[in-house]
């Protein structure tokens, strides 16, 4: 008997004693919370890896790049896009890049001051080697970007020409890819990479699994920690970027932290507590933050849409479909869709309506909206939610209800589709649902449908789809190629057919005309004629309806809590620093103006 | 048989429940026809509008007013559109750009608007003042400015040429009867994310709920009801057989299969019926267990060895001489199943695994809906809790008449 009360005391103070352990352990990384940046958003489940040559390193703190404006941290890119006007400011690169008089050759220089972490300077043979090997090893900047750049030739340590791929014609295939990669693609070390071409004996797919430990990077912070429950990094104080011809000093917070949450109501209730500083999560009603709980907690712009709205998450069509292949089908469904509903609920007010931005293919940035007549295709553009016109239209075409069910039927089969999109992505399934029952108020059935994201994206991307009718995929955001790119992503057929197709046209259209624009227009530099070829592909993606976008929508949410830093940027502070919190291209400025609430 | 009902219905228990029930039916059939409508029909533009009574304010504008004086009518306008907090808040503005706190009488409204329109801009950045802070002022600023200027309103309407015509004037003591206004709807429980009204969709969808449950229930309470009589009076290698395949349901987690089955029937397929369905087909387990059990125990009993030697037949015997012993235990367990049928439904839609939407609602998908758009973040409880309420009242409900059958039925409960 005495034993087993001994036993249970024992057992008692031990379990007592555990949460005491078990703090100990942690406070092994704890950070002062007034050196560190809190992020949420960003990164989920752990980081596989700091290898810049790997598309695959599940790591989007250190590494995620994007045409517009990849993520600039621990490494760097020659140029940072700022989405806000367009422009390119230096990073590596000394000066405006050069274009030579038929656009095939741009010339770059390099910053004297541009160090590696490991003191020695980043020379043209860096980048040069840097691209061979993406092309070599296949990774996404490599199969991304070969299509269009031939070579990167050396002219001296400092200086090097990156040549266009050229058509028969002897024109680049398309220059504006080449601006592009100016902000998109890292800058490696050459001799790291030699190092790993060693220990791997060269192999493409071996180099890509190497995790990168031992990488040398350029940018201002570093790993420093990383489990299964957060990642780390650490400013480098001996950063060159603090050399008077960069920032002239060193990015404010000393820690960049990322936890691993488990879902976004996670995420945000840490980020409505003061545990993450900038939140990359879409927050539904993020108004309510600051209006009801009083929290310190702002948005890039105080009033709705909140963000700026680059990209347009759109419902594709399977032209494959039977049913989908008649056009006046396609366009009674868009027109029926009530898009406000959907901007209001489904994304609780945070993208312009289209009574505000007319559909086209541009964005609703004023670079892009300038880019087509907005005159010539007035007629064309349908604000939504107009039932009786896309009633008429089914009528007019003949498609009516035959047997009395409240359907109508197609060459006498029943109109019936399934509206798709992945499970748990809140806002585009909110929004098939809003599509479903515009269906149904013009007499064609609608259902939805949510798979696993595994499953969904596997289906859209193969070459032959027969299992979603309507179903959501994103469009490109800013880049310095837009418009053109999302109007490629949007009609060219050059994906058709194609296995694994991540660049667009997941309905299969095909026209002709569009084709032969999407070849022409990276050709042309006369802006006159660009509107005019511009305001054509309009015409034709108004006509045709292969997708209808449902909402705009930011590249990054963006939203900050200043219960620990503020001076983050803000619409109209005259500092031009976009919302792409604080880490993405030319938004990464941001970080060497933060101050702290209380000094 | 009279006997029996006056029994059951002396039973408080079992009459809570049952009145509970009734009142939930009686609802299910009378609110529809009190407030038609399509119950997914999506009337708010914006998510999670509070409950409450809406007004149109084109039509309280264009309604005839009557004149009231209420003494704290000014005073409740002032105080809605300057809070205590408020004042407290412009001190700070004040005191950040340099006027002495002396000056400022946060009692005295109009002497401390004064203040605030001399010394507010909205351009400036007072030192140690975030961003939300400066926003926060320049939505108290738009606040005093749209209320606080005006005694009265005037209401203009824009003509064919664009030109503004004054047709009327709105001033503190005009007031409409609510009644005479044309459009006024009261969403009793606001609306959810797709801008619906909630209460009728709860109402619809708790009768989605209670036949997804009838369906199971009976499904359910089918399948275990035959096998157990079979496997319990036969015995022998059919009981060995039947027993075997309720042993390996037994083992594997019932709510595990049921998953299993849903997520491979795939959401395309999955109406309400449907899903009731396969919840019907993994629930049988305990119920034929316990039907065997109980057919066991009057096998042998005098009468059944009698009837066999009188050479009945197996289904007569089965009829007329077990079922009705075991009747009222297998009606309670009909009602036990409803209630966990309809909790089935909750918990498969909570994981999304539940009926596909845009049909019809059930109340898993309200919650299901509720949680995607963090209603339980947001304080939105009217989004989420009254349908926990009537998930708790069906299934308590259910309960309650079962223990109250149970007093009544079972010998060794009873007083």
């Amino acid at each position: 008997m005495k034993q087993w009360k001994l036993l249970s005391w024992a057992l008692a103070f031990a379990l007592a004693l555990t949460p005491v352990l078990g703090a100990a352990a942690e406070t092994v990384v704890e950070l002062p919370r007034n050196e560190t940046l809190y992020f949420a958003g960003q990164q989920w489940g752990s980081v596989k890896g700091w290898n810049p040559l790997s598309s695959d390193n599940n790591n989007a703190m250190a590494l995620a790049n994007s045409g517009g404006g990849s993520r600039i941290i621990m490494f760097e890119t020659l140029y940072m896009y700022n989405m806000l006007d367009g422009s390119m400011t230096p990073l590596l690169a000394d000066g405006d890049y050069v274009w030579n008089e038929d656009q095939t050759e741009m010339t770059v220089k390099l910053k004297a001051a541009a160090k590696w972490s490991d003191g020695t300077p980043v020379t043209a043979e860096d980048v040069a080697y840097s691209f061979d090997t993406y092309v070599k090893v296949g990774n996404g900047l490599g199969t991304g970007y070969a299509p269009y750049i031939d070579r990167i030739e050396v002219v001296d340590p400092s200086t090097f020409i990156i040549k266009a791929k050229l058509t028969e014609e002897g024109k680049a295939t398309n220059p504006l890819m080449l601006l592009v990669f100016l902000g998109d693609a890292y800058i490696a070390q050459k001799a790291w990479i030699q190092k790993v071409e060693e220990r791997t004996g060269g192999d493409p797919t071996a180099m890509k699994l190497d995790p990168g430990d031992d990488v040398v990077w350029s940018g201002p912070y570093t790993k420093y920690y990383t489990d299964d429950q957060r990642v780390i990094l650490v400013r480098d104080d001996n950063y060159w970027g603090q050399d008077a011809s960069m920032w002239g000093k060193l990015p404010v917070p000393k820690y960049l932290a990322h936890a691993m949450f488990a879902d976004n109501n996670a995420g945000q209730v840490a980020f409505a507590a003061g545990q993450v500083d900038v939140c990359q999560q879409f927050i539904s009603n993020v108004q309510d933050l600051w209006l009801k709980e009083n929290l310190p907690i702002s948005t890039y712009i105080p009033e709705a849409p909140y963000g700026i709205c680059v990209n347009m998450p759109t419902a594709w069509y399977n032209l494959s479909k039977p049913g989908l292949d008649n056009v006046a089908v396609r366009k009674a469904i868009a027109m029926a869709v009530d898009y406000d509903m959907i901007i209001a609920n489904a994304m609780t007010n945070q993208s312009p309506t289209f009574e505000q931005v007319p559909r086209s293919l541009m964005n609703p940035t004023p670079g892009e909206q300038a880019m087509y007549d907005h005159e010539a295709v007035k007629d064309l553009q349908w604000a939504g939610n107009d039932i009786e016109g896309a009633k008429k239209l089914l009528d007019d075409a003949g498609i009516v209800d035959t047997d009395g069910d409240g359907i109508r039927e197609y060459n006498g089969q029943k109109l019936s589709f399934n509206a798709c999109a992945p499970n748990g992505w809140t806002d585009w399934m909110a929004a098939m649902e809003i599509v479903a029952a515009a269906g149904a108020n013009i007499g064609i059935e609608i259902t939805t449908l949510y798979p696993e994201w595994s499953v969904y994206q596997t289906v859209v991307t193969a070459a032959s789809q027969d299992q979603y009718d309507i179903f959501m995929m994103w469009t490109d955001s800013a880049t310095p190629a837009q418009p053109w790119g999302r109007m490629r992503m949007l009609m060219s057929s050059e994906f058709n057919g194609v296995e694994g197709n991540w660049s667009g046209n997941w309905g299969h259209f095909k026209n002709d005309r569009l084709d032969e624009l999407v070849k022409l227009i990276p050709t042309v530099q006369d802006r006159d004629e660009l509107v005019k070829l511009y305001t054509e592909a309009v015409e034709i993606y108004l006509t045709e309806v292969p997708s209808f976008s449902l909402m705009y929508r930011p590249d990054k949410f963006h939203a900050v809590n200043e219960s620990v830093w503020t001076n983050y940027p803000e619409e109209g502070d005259g500092r031009n620093i976009p919302p792409l919190d604080l880490t993405d291209g030319y938004s990464i400025a941001a970080l060497y103006d933060l101050e702290l609430v209380n000094p | 048989m009279r006997n029996t009902f006056r029994q059951v219905f002396h039973s408080p228990r079992f009459v809570t429940g049952f009145v509970i029930f009734i009142f939930l039916l009686v609802t299910l059939i009378v609110y529809p026809l009190v407030s038609p409508g399509d119950p997914l029909e999506m009337i708010g533009l914006g998510s999670f509008f509070k409950p409450g009574t809406y007004i149109s304010v084109l039509d309280a504008a264009g309604t005839p007013a009557q004149t009231l004086k209420l003494p704290d009518a000014a005073d409740k306008r002032l105080s809605s559109m300057l809070s205590e907090s408020d004042r407290v808040s412009m001190l700070r503005w004040l005191t950040a750009v340099g006027v002495p706190e002396s000056e400022i009488d946060l009692q005295d409204t109009s002497s401390l608007l004064k203040l605030w329109r001399e010394n507010y801009d909205a351009k400036a950045r007072p030192k140690g003042m975030t961003m939300s802070d400066r926003r926060f002022y320049q939505r108290l600023d738009e606040q005093l400015e749209s209320a606080g200027s005006a005694e009265a309103l005037t209401l203009m309407r824009q003509d064919e040429a664009g030109e503004n015509q004054e047709v009327g004037r709105v001033s503190g003591t005009d007031y409409v009867n609510v009644k005479d206004v044309a459009n006024v709807r009261t969403l009793p429980l606001g609306t959810d994310n797709f801008g619906r009204d909630t209460l009728k969709e709860l109402v619809s969808a708790m009768g989605t709920s209670i036949r997804i449950g009838l369906i199971a229930g009976s499904i359910a309470t089918c399948i275990g009801l035959l096998l157990g009589l079979l496997s319990g009076y036969l015995g022998g290698f059919v009981d060995d057989l039947i027993m075997f395949f309720m042993n390996i349901f037994t083992v594997i987690p019932s709510f595990v299969i049921l998953i299993l089955i849903t997520y491979s029937i795939g959401q395309a397929y999955r109406g309400a019926d449907t899903v009731a369905i396969v919840i019907g087909l993994t629930s049988w387990v305990w119920t034929g267990r316990s039907v065997r059990s109980q057919v066991i125990s009057l096998r042998n009993r005098d009468h059944v060895n009698l009837s066999r030697l009188s050479g009945h037949s197996l289904m007569r015997i089965i009829l007329t001489d077990i079922l009705p012993y075991i009747a009222s235990y297998v009606v309670m367990a009909f009602i036990l199943q409803i209630s966990s049928g309809i909790l089935a439904e909750a918990q498969l839609s909570l994981l999304g695994l539940g009926p596909r939407t845009t049909e019809v609602p059930t109340l898993g998908l309200m919650m299901n809906w509720a949680m995607l758009y963090s209603a339980h973040i947001n304080g939105a409880w009217w989004a989420y809790f009254p349908v926990i309420l009537v998930i708790t009242l069906i299934t308590f409900s259910l309960n309650l008449m079962n223990t109250g059958l149970d007093q009544v039925f079972n010998p060794t409960l009873r007083d």
